[in-house]
């Protein structure tokens, strides 16, 4: 109920605020989510890929994150700096569905919000939410360390509840994954992002 | 007609925008205080009721059958059954999730949710244990005045709340009377009902 009464305030708040202070709220949301969860410290890849599947680390309030432990990220060295993970359903789709059943259709300010973050911010958002949620992320990245280093998460692509897609060629150029890979990936996952060390130098052409 | 899969998915709530959105109801009660925390929930409240569409019923009965089949703007996120034609009673509330994953994830529930509801306990009507039960109770109201049943508007009062940790509140010793004379139940029937029920309220027409 708290989430679609969120969702009805979208309109009002981007009339009153303009669409870009509705996208400061979101980021502020999803900051103030991270900062609160507090920090997390792993020996390395394995108990910090198996603590997510259990649940035990912050991002697991988004729900049954799945890593995709055959999705390496490496550095120069060759060594494992990071993992590609995703989410079978986004999060917000439950919101959205309820919005649907009780409001009748979202907001249009939910498309004006997504717009105005693909131009001004990252070219991701596939509705208004991927704002909070890309932000959540990042804060949450940095709360964690693994064998002392920290983290940084990128999202990499979304798929939206009517089926649109978005790919971002800023992040997959850091880290030189190929767009049809993640494409592929989007047939099963609505949300695919990395997790990485902080200010890893990656190897050329993985 | 909604049906039972998709009605169970309507009344869950999204713990990751509800605990998202306590923490933001924390900032703005540290900035604006109790009282600025408590016109921000009614106001969350009265624009997500006003965001749903009218309602009108030839008799009573018509509108009995929307609250059970959740077809009400009223039950659209809870659970209802009615023991009699006055008396709804919620069996779980619709923050419950939320709430058990924000003590999961970040801990005790802030003092100020409990602090607001004496804000407004003591200026709007004595009926709410924690900020939730604002937002719940205030949507009903302006939900209830949305509907109307022969031509005549409906009417709600809250009699009594229980949250998940087993705190209730009771409307006072002088309103109860009046209030359990209207939704057709006894003193005993009462305590009956909150043994294992969130919230017993009352709709009527005058």
């Amino acid at each position: 109920m708290l989430d679609v009464a969120l969702v009805s305030l979208i309109q009002d708040m981007s009339e009153k605020a303009g669409v870009d202070g509705t996208i400061q709220y979101w980021q502020r949301v999803g900051e103030n989510l991270a900062r609160r969860i507090g920090k997390e410290a792993y020996m390395g890849w394995p108990s910090f890929n198996v603590a997510l599947r259990e649940g035990r680390t912050g991002f697991s309030i988004e729900g049954d994150v799945i890593p995709l432990t055959d999705l390496a990220i490496t550095d120069v060295d060759g060594d494992v700096v990071g993992y590609i993970y995703a989410l079978k359903q986004c999060v917000f789709v439950p919101t959205i569905l309820r919005v649907r059943y009780s409001v009748g259709e979202l907001p249009r300010a939910d498309r004006a919000v997504a717009e105005e973050y693909n131009n001004s911010i990252h070219d991701i958002a596939v509705c208004n939410f991927c704002v909070i949620h890309e932000k959540f992320r990042e804060e949450t990245a940095k709360n964690i360390t693994i064998a002392g280093q920290q983290l940084e998460s990128l999202l990499l692509a979304t798929r939206g509840f009517t089926g649109e897609t978005k790919i971002s060629d800023r992040n997959l150029r850091k880290l030189m994954i190929n767009p049809e890979h993640v494409r592929a990936l989007l047939r099963n996952y609505e949300c695919v992002y990395a997790v990485m060390m902080k200010g890893a130098k990656l190897k050329e052409g993985a | 007609m909604v049906t039972t899969a998709t009605r169970e998915k309507l009344i869950e709530s999204n713990p990751f925008v509800d605990v998202a959105t306590h923490l933001f109801l924390e900032d703005i009660a540290d900035k604006q205080g109790a009282s600025g925390l408590n016109n921000y929930l009614m106001s969350l409240a009265t624009n997500l009721a006003k965001s749903m569409p009218e309602e009108e019923y030839d008799t009573w009965d018509e509108l009995l059958e929307a609250l059970k089949s959740g077809n009400s703007i009223l039950t659209a996120f809870e659970d209802v059954f009615m023991p009699t034609k006055n008396c709804v009673v919620t069996r779980r509330s619709p923050f419950e999730r939320g709430w058990q994953e924000y003590i999961k994830r970040v801990g005790s529930f802030s003092r100020i949710h409990e602090e607001v509801a004496a804000y407004y306990n003591s200026n709007v009507k004595p009926t709410s244990i924690n900020s939730l039960h604002i937002i719940h109770q205030t949507f009903r109201a302006v939900a209830a005045d949305r509907i109307s049943v022969g031509g005549k508007r409906v009417k709600y009062a809250q009699i009594a709340t229980v949250w998940t940790d087993g705190a209730r509140k009771i409307v006072p010793d002088e309103w109860l009377p009046v209030l359990l004379q209207k939704a057709g139940i006894s003193r005993t029937e009462l305590n009956m009902l909150l043994r294992n029920n969130s919230d017993v309220w009352l709709l009527y027409t005058e």
